[in-house]
Order: C-alpha cells, then structure tokens, then sequence
C-alpha cells in the first residue's frame, strides 16, 4: 500500500505541467525511498527523470513497489482540481487498479477526493550513469527560460558554447540570426540570481529549441537550474525539488545533441 | 507497521509445530523520517512450515539432491517417521499476501517445548515478525526410494541408448549406492549415521532390486521390472479414487469428453426461462420447438458450436465434471460417453505419468514409460487407447462439421471482414489515445529530430 501525503499540492501540480508536454503516459515508481518517474518522449530523443524522496513528502508510506500507470493528460486534468496550497495525499493499493488523490484545504475544512484510472504501461527502463560533464552552467530558471523563449523566434536550434570567457548561446535562422551571452556572475543579497560556469574543458553543442522551451515549463518548480554539457552525451537540464535540506528530489531532462545536419 | 493482508501464524492446522529458522531480528530506527519506520529487513526472514505430528524431535531439514532433478533440496527426514518433502504454497503476485507471526502467547509451543528445546533455544527473541511474502512450507511423507532411484539407475542413459537389457548394472552394496548420491553440499552421509535409517532404506531397495547375500553382506541391483511394479502400484494407489476436483476435471473428464452433439430439449426446464436452455440452442436443438425466447438465444448456436469442449458444457449442465460419465441425465447430449473403463486407466496414466515426470530422472522416466507400454500383462491401456482413437475421429468430425457451417454463413469474406473489424478497433484506439495527448506532445512530434540520436543509444537498458 502507499499513502504518501505532500505539504502543498502545487509540488506535484507543476512537476505533472512541466512533464505532460513531453510525455503522455508513464509509470510513478513507488518503493520506500520515495516516488520515481523515468519516461521519454514519444521520438526518444528526450527523456525525463524525476526522484521525489521520502524526504520531500509530510509523510510517506510505501510497504512494496508499485508502478502506477498514468496518462498525464488525465492526471493534469485531477489536480487542475487542487489549489497550489492544499494538502494532497496520494493513496493506492499493492495492486491498483486506481490511484486516490486527497486534496484538503489548508483555509476551510473543504476535502475532495479523486479516484484516478490507472493503465498498464510497458516501460523500458534505462540506466543513466553518473557523468563527469565538460561545462556545468548554473543559472537562474527564469534567465534560461528567457533565452530559450528569445532565440525561437529565430530558430529551431540553439548552439550551446561553453568557454572559459562564459557561455554562448546562438540561434541562426531564415531572418537572420541572435546570441545571448552570459559571464560568471556573483550576487551576493540575492544568491538565485548568480550565474556560474565551472569548466573542464571548452564544449559547444546544438540541441533542438522546442525541447529546451518544454523542458523550461519546469522553471516554476526551482529558481534555479542547472545545464550541464559533454561532447558525445545527453544535455542536462536539472531543476532542484528540494524544498528542505537534505533532501535529494530533483526533476531532470535529458536532450540528444543534434549532430551533423547544422541548419 | 501493519501490512494490508494478516494472516496469523496460529491458525496452523493439526496442531502442527511452528518451527522458525534462526533469525537476527534487529530493530535499528531507520533513516528515513517516516512517521512508523520500517525495521530493518531480517536478511534470514521466519518462515512458516506445518510438520506432521508423528515427526520426533531428532527430525531434521536436510539438503538432499532431488529425485528428478538431483539439484540440492530440502527435505525433513525423522529417524522414525521418514522422509518428507516440502510443498510451497504462495500467494499470487497479483495478490500479494504477508504473515504476521506472532508466538508471545506460547500456546502453539508450549506442549511441545521440552522436546523442542533445541529449536525453540535458537529463537528465544522471537517475538512478532512480519514477513514479506506469505509462503507456507507443507511437508508431506515421501518414500525414500525416490531419493534412491538416482544412485540405483546411474547407468540407466547409456544402456536405454545401446541395449534395453540392463545386464550391466552391477550388484553393489547399499553403502556404495548411498555413496554416489553424498556429495560435500549435501547431508546425506550424516543422515546415514542414524540409527535404523540405513536398515529402512535398504529394505526400501530391496523392493525395487535383485539381491543378492555376499559373505554377511547384501548386495542390490535395479530390476527395472520391479521398478515398474513397484511405481504403477503406487500409481493404482493415487487413481484408486476420483482426483481432487480441479485435476480430475482437467486431466480426466475434459480428455476423454466428447464433442455434444446436440441437446435434448426437455419440456420441464422450458417452463423456467433459465439461461440452461437459452445456451442448449445448437444446430440440432433450434430444429425443436422452443417456447421460452430468451434474451441470451441470440448467442448460444455460436456458443455451443464454437466451443463443445469446454466452455460450453459448463454453464449448460450443473455438474459439469460428471458430463462425461452419465451424460444421458443431463441436457446436453454428448456424442458418446466414455465407458467406466476408459475412465479408470485414463486415472492411472495421469497417475503414472504424473509420478514420472515429478519425481524421477528424465531418462528413467523415459525408460519406465516405454517398459510401461511394452508391459501389457501388468497394464493394459489397450481399452482407453481405443476409446480415445474413436474421440480423435469425432472431434476432427466435429471440427470439420463446423467449419462447412461458418464457410455457408460468411463465404469468402470472412478474412476480410476480420481485417476491417482489426482496422476500426485500431483507429478507435488511436483515436481514444489522441484525445488523451497533450498539446505540447502532439506539437513535440512535428519537431524535426533529424542528427539526434535514441536515448537508447546512450543510456543502457536496465
């Protein structure tokens, strides 16, 4: 059985946003370190992963591991339901055929409760191994939205520049062509708004822009995001869920660089 | 914390002893901040197991190869009461099930304590446990010759292959047969130090042997005739009465069913619209009169026709397992009846058979079954074998009658018409599947994807 009760329902509101426009159906892997989620979109070129441990939960409870098969498309249309700062509770059985949302509201005495279809979803699940990555750029969520969003109006792709003189980020297309660059940058009152590159080595990279700007629906959940880079692997897009110390949740996205065929 | 599912490791049946392997049950507060924290998992977690009473306290689980398939496995063998073989039963995956034990009360130990000292001093912490899955350990009495078999047929491969006379066996003494089954990852060179096991085993060989007296000593040899005494005796044995339900209905009346005809419309059971007569419409059933039109009516010729062997008789008759026995008090009429003979050696070959294929080695069981056949003076299946040819003739009949039937119906375009319903159920799917995507995700596909690779092809499956 899981019973696992989150503080706010916005958590899981926005994690399920920035997921449904890559993905339509995937499992929530549930064990007793938390709840997990790995899919990939429907060309394989971009995939999800998101770790909400126990940690990140009011309470948590799992006895056994369940796979809860959900289209994310219905899910979104359940939790539309929650306001940003219910209590939420997520309940199933050992071998569910529905999953149970519980949405209490933290003003008045309102509950409403939801009991949500699940499917049987065959998933391949792949092994993603820690990488040393070449360029990890931290930056604040809304600055990389901003970009991503800026250089769409130019062009389907993006190259990605990683120097030791800061980070390029250039778009080339039918009406001509834009760049924006960033340098190393330290706030100190206000910390989410640094910029940080740390270098192995110098790396540039195209990747397509539609998926970065989904990938960028994520920004609400962090301040903060982290963009690592390396020749011959997946980009990195990583936004934190740790609300708490101590926790490890995160939501990550991972993007095939294009390689070759530069428009 | 309390699971779902309880089940109390008190209900045992027969006032079975409850014995608990030893187990380290240590309570450390885990990591987590969970309200109720898990305890750590027992990497030696309890189990539950029902012993026979008659067991002494000197029984013990051992390692003993198996008779089949000669990889190590437990047994429980008593110097008094014999050898035992254990039968695990789980719950289903799709149903998973835990134990809850719990032995604080005493009342299941407590008559046996003084004779269970040993057991029960290694688990003196016991208290409650719960346990993952929900298995229960039966053990159940085994005749040792089972375990015998595979030392006595050493050669029994080689000799099936060149000459069927197993001439070449040679006599041995019990203690050398006992020595080609001991092995250092098994226990049955410390079992053979009880006293009066070794007796009992060598009387069980000599039931199965030629013997011969060397000096003070007896030697044995497999007599595969013996052999095949000795297993269709106890085959005779387990096919003497009806199996249990589920095997005798599958193993017994659905082989030797036959196809139904028809079924005979009976005035009395007309006057209640039950769905008995609604299903016995077939072919020949619809050429009778029938008051009662029932909603179900409309399908039954398809029903029945499509599936006289199984599904169909079952809801038409209530005792669906004895259709085929007395099949003229019932309403279905089946094409004939297997005669009580048939009956009882179709019982003893599953029996047989059954025996072979759990409990001896592949190429013996080989050589049993073809001994088996050419044995005629012991058994002789010759009526059942006849009875079955005559069932194979009807079934194909059957089989054939119907295909003329939908091919008068349907014609040519019976593969088309399939291929079309294929279609439409696909498109429905596919459309049921869009109105369930996303916008994003429907833009996503339109996205060019050319020069970027599968993310199979950087991260392995796991």
């Amino acid at each position: 059985m899981l019973q696992a009760e989150l503080e706010r329902a916005d958590l899981l509101k926005k994690v399920v946003d920035a997921i449904k426009d890559l993905v339509q159906d995937c499992n929530f892997d549930c064990n007793d370190s938390g709840l997990a989620l790995q899919a990939m979109d429907n060309s394989h070129v971009a995939l999800v992963s998101m770790l909400l441990q126990v940690e990140s939960f009011a309470t948590y409870r799992c006895d056994r591991n369940i796979a809860l098969g959900v289209n994310l498309t219905s899910l979104t249309k359940v939790l539309r339901a929650a306001q940003a700062d219910d209590r939420l509770t997520l309940k199933a059985e050992d071998a569910p055929d529905v999953l149970n949302l519980l949405f209490e509201s933290s003003e008045n005495d309102r509950i409403s409760e939801y009991d949500l279809k699940l499917m049987d979803i065959d998933q391949e699940h792949l092994g993603i191994p820690d990488t040393e990555y070449a360029a990890t750029i931290t930056m604040p969520s809304s600055e990389f939205k901003r970009i991503t969003t800026d250089l769409m109006a130019m062009s389907e792709s993006v190259t990605i520049e990683a120097s030791k003189d800061g980070v390029k980020f250039s778009a080339m297309g039918d009406i001509g062509n834009g760049s924006v660059s960033l340098r190393q940058h330290t706030n100190v009152e206000k910390e989410d708004e640094n910029v940080s590159i740390q270098l192995v080595e110098p790396v540039s990279l195209t990747f397509s822009l539609k998926y970065l700007v989904n990938f960028c629906k994520a920004a609400g959940l962090s301040s903060v995001v982290k963009v690592c880079l390396s020749n011959e692997v997946p980009l990195l897009v990583e936004y934190n869920l740790s609300g708490k110390k101590g926790a490890h949740s995160y939501l990550r996205f991972y993007l095939a660089p294009k390689i070759g065929d530069e428009e | 914390m309390a699971r779902t599912r309880l089940s109390s490791a008190k209900d045992k049946k027969g006032g079975g002893t409850a014995e608990k392997t030893n187990t380290n049950t240590t309570t450390t507060t885990s990591s987590t901040t969970t309200k109720y924290p898990l305890p750590t998992e027992s990497p030696n977690p309890p189990k539950v197991f029902i012993l026979p009473n008659k067991a002494t306290a000197a029984a013990r689980i051992v390692t003993l190869p198996n008779p089949r398939y000669s990889k190590p496995t437990r047994f429980l063998v008593c110097p008094e009461a014999g050898f035992f073989e254990f039968t695990k039963i789980s719950a289903p995956k799709t149903a998973p099930r835990s134990w809850l034990l719990e032995t604080a009360s005493g009342a299941v130990e407590k008559p046996h304590e003084d004779e269970e000292d040993h057991i029960i001093s290694s688990s003196d912490g016991f208290d409650v446990h719960i346990t993952k899955g929900a298995e229960l350990y039966v053990a159940s009495p085994l005749d040792p010759l089972f375990l015998l078999l595979p030392a006595l047929a050493a050669g029994a491969g080689q000799e099936s292959k060149s000459t069927p006379a197993p001439k070449k066996r040679l006599f041995l003494s019990s203690d050398d047969h006992f020595d080609a089954l001991s092995q250092p990852t098994n226990h049955v060179s410390e079992i053979l130090t009880w006293p009066d096991l070794q007796r009992s085993l060598e009387l069980r060989l000599a039931a199965v042997c030629d013997t011969v007296d060397a000096g003070d000593e007896q030697m044995f040899r497999l007599n595969e005739s013996k052999l095949l005494d000795e297993m269709l005796a106890k085959a005779r044995r387990m096919a003497e009465h009806a199996f249990p339900k589920s095997m005798e209905e599958k193993f017994v009346s659905k082989a030797l069913e036959a196809p139904i005809l028809g079924v005979r419309s009976q005035p009395t059971a007309v006057t209640e619209p039950d769905p008995t007569t609604a299903t016995a419409k077939s072919r020949e059933g619809s050429a009778t009169p029938m008051e009662s039109v029932n909603p179900q009516s409309t399908i039954p010729s398809l029903a029945t026709s499509a599936s006289s062997l199984s599904e169909a008789s079952a809801p038409a008759t209530s005792g669906s397992i004895d259709s085929a026995t007395n099949a003229d008090s019932g309403d279905v009429v089946n094409a004939m009846s297997a005669p009580e003979e048939a009956i009882k050696l179709q019982r003893l070959r599953v029996a047989f058979n059954f025996i072979c294929s759990s409990y001896i080695a592949p190429s013996l069981a080989e050589l049993l079954r073809s001994h088996c056949v050419a044995a005629k003076d012991k058994v002789d299946f010759g009526p059942l074998d006849d009875y079955l040819i005559k069932l194979t003739k009807m079934r194909n009949d059957a089989a054939a009658a119907r295909t003329s039937d939908y091919s008068r119906k349907r014609g040519m375009d019976e593969e088309e018409d399939e291929r079309a319903e294929k279609r439409r159920k696909k498109e429905e799917e596919d459309k049921v599947k869009k109105a369930n995507q996303s916008r994003g995700v429907k833009k996503l596909a339109k996205v060019n994807t050319t020069g970027m690779k599968k993310m199979s092809d950087f991260f392995k499956k796991k």
